[in-house]
């Protein structure tokens, strides 16, 4: 028995690639979106270099030379027309008439002379705006090297004063610390005091003490000021005493502890302690 | 105090940046965003097309055309056409094969009809809704291993902040920042998904119920040409 060839199923290709593209394009999209929309805290600004000039004179040069330049140009065109206006000249000698011939000499002499005046100022003037370029451009150097220099003694004088004041903040960082020093050592002796004065006053003196006997004892504390455990570490001699006194710590605890680090270092976690009855 | 605190914070620094399990989120959660887009765009392309061959095949049939010749047509074009003609041509093929047989009641006649559509119908279905429980996860599931990662990111900024003494917001900040990232990756992914999986499935169901709606009436047609036929 065959079954008959039924319709099969027909699955469609769904356009996947352009929904791919799709989905690559929103995401695109969305990172663009953050990375350009938000304000992202990218960079710091960086420190700015400022070179500060008190004379501003190399600007000031180039735009005094540059001007006399031009003038020299029409000027020069002038002595390269004489010889178009000599060779004109010539031909009116032809005519017989003297008077004209001596007028029109007479004319060009004139005229020979005005140019050779002009010639002349035009020559004169050229050898000015040289000498003018020249002098400005000594100048210019004169004031590029001072200025050179100048900025080398800047630099000198900085470096030494920057040297002098890094010397300064050494001596007074060093400063700084003895003070330091100092200042913990006068709160740990004030703590001292403070700490003697309690235990001795819990101390109930023995009967049979004689003199002013010295106990040490090896107190450890917890960072509260809490005696943790007292040992003798060198005895009086009389034990009852010792033992007096060891009661005494025990009893006041908490010790009173400075609050400042450094201070506290000379308390916590252990504390030598020297006891004398007066 | 330290250097690498004032560092830039860009997206990219920060998300190359963090520490391996945020940015193996961070990697999944791309992945889940960019397969989830990618079905979003495929089922809009296919679920316009139904639609579009839909209305035109309701058109053409109730238009009042010879149903022989649109059976033929159909099955001549069986690879373009649409889900309604699949079951039109399955239905109709199944009554015609029924009514060579002899002596086959009505009844009968019918229901074979009516149960080849149905197959043809649900298959249709199935393959209308593929994808769809895809985006229904990723819109589900894809904001907690976000949650996941942020979490991770900012208990790991925290155990750093345990070594230093002084405790300041610039050293934890850049490890939250890179931590939420992964949060915002994880809605990114989500919500395109949810609204995407919520206006198929409607898309869908509106679709099926004209499906549906077009097997009944198909097969009342069919009933009144036997009758009309038998009498």
């Amino acid at each position: 028995m065959s079954f008959p060839a039924d319709a099969r199923f027909v699955s469609r290709p769904a356009p996947t690639f352009v929904a791919g593209a799709m989905a690559l394009g929103v995401h695109a999209l969305f990172v663009l979106l953050l990375v350009f929309g938000v304000s992202w805290q990218t960079e710091h600004p960086a420190p700015v270099m400022v070179d500060l000039w008190e004379t501003l004179p190399p600007v000031t040069p180039p735009s005094v030379e540059r001007t006399p330049r031009p003038r020299p140009e029409p000027v020069k065109p002038a002595p390269e027309r004489e010889p178009v206006v000599k060779a004109p000249a010539p031909p009116p000698k032809p005519p017989d008439i003297a008077l004209e011939k001596k007028k029109a000499e007479a004319a060009h002499l004139k005229k020979l002379q005005a140019i050779q005046a002009a010639e002349e100022k035009a020559r004169a003037e050229a050898a000015r705006t040289v000498r003018e370029k020249q002098l400005a451009e000594q100048k210019k150097r004169a004031l590029l090297r001072q200025m050179e220099e100048e900025d080398l003694m800047q630099r000198v004088t900085s470096e030494a004063a920057a040297n002098e004041a890094r010397q300064l903040k050494l001596s007074e960082a060093q400063a700084a610390a003895s003070k330091r020093q100092a200042e913990v050592a006068s709160v740990v002796g004030q703590y001292r005091d403070q700490i003697s004065t309690k235990v001795r006053g819990n101390t109930r003196l023995p009967d049979n003490l004689k003199g002013n006997p010295e106990v040490r004892c090896l107190v450890k504390l917890l960072p509260t000021g809490e005696v943790q455990s007292v040992r003798v570490t060198q005895s009086s001699g009389n034990a009852a005493y010792d033992e007096a006194v060891v009661r005494a710590i025990e009893k006041s605890s908490p010790l009173p502890l400075p609050v400042e680090r450094d201070a506290r270092a000379a308390f916590v976690p252990e504390l030598s302690f020297v006891h004398r009855p007066k | 105090m330290n250097p690498d605190l004032s560092q830039d914070l860009s997206l990219f620094h920060l998300i190359l940046n963090a520490s391996i399990p945020v940015q193996l989120v961070m990697l999944l959660l791309l992945g889940a965003s960019l397969m989830s887009w990618w079905f979003i765009f495929i089922k809009m392309f296919s679920l316009k097309r139904a639609l579009r061959v839909t209305d035109s095949f309701e058109r053409e049939f109730w238009g009042g055309g010879d149903i022989n010749a649109m059976y033929q047509r159909v099955a001549a074009e069986r690879e373009s056409a649409g889900e309604m003609e699949h079951i039109f041509e399955a239905g109709f093929r199944e009554f015609m094969k029924l009514r060579q047989q002899p002596r086959l009641s009505l009844n009968v006649i019918i229901d074979g009809t009516r149960r080849a559509m149905r197959a043809t119908y649900q298959r249709e279905l199935d393959s209308l809704e593929s994808h769809l429980s895809f985006l229904a996860t990723v819109g589900s599931v894809s904001p907690y291993v976000g949650l996941f990662g942020t979490v991770w990111g900012i208990m790991i900024a925290f155990m750093g902040l345990s070594s230093v003494a002084q405790a300041t917001l610039a050293q934890v900040a850049p490890g939250i920042a890179e931590a939420l990232i992964a949060t915002a990756m994880g809605l990114f992914a989500a919500i395109p998904a949810v609204v995407g999986y919520n206006r198929y499935t409607h898309d869908i169901d509106r679709l099926a119920n004209r499906m549906e709606s077009f097997m009944e009436e198909f097969s009342n047609i069919l009933q009144r040409q036997v009758t009309s036929r038998a009498d």
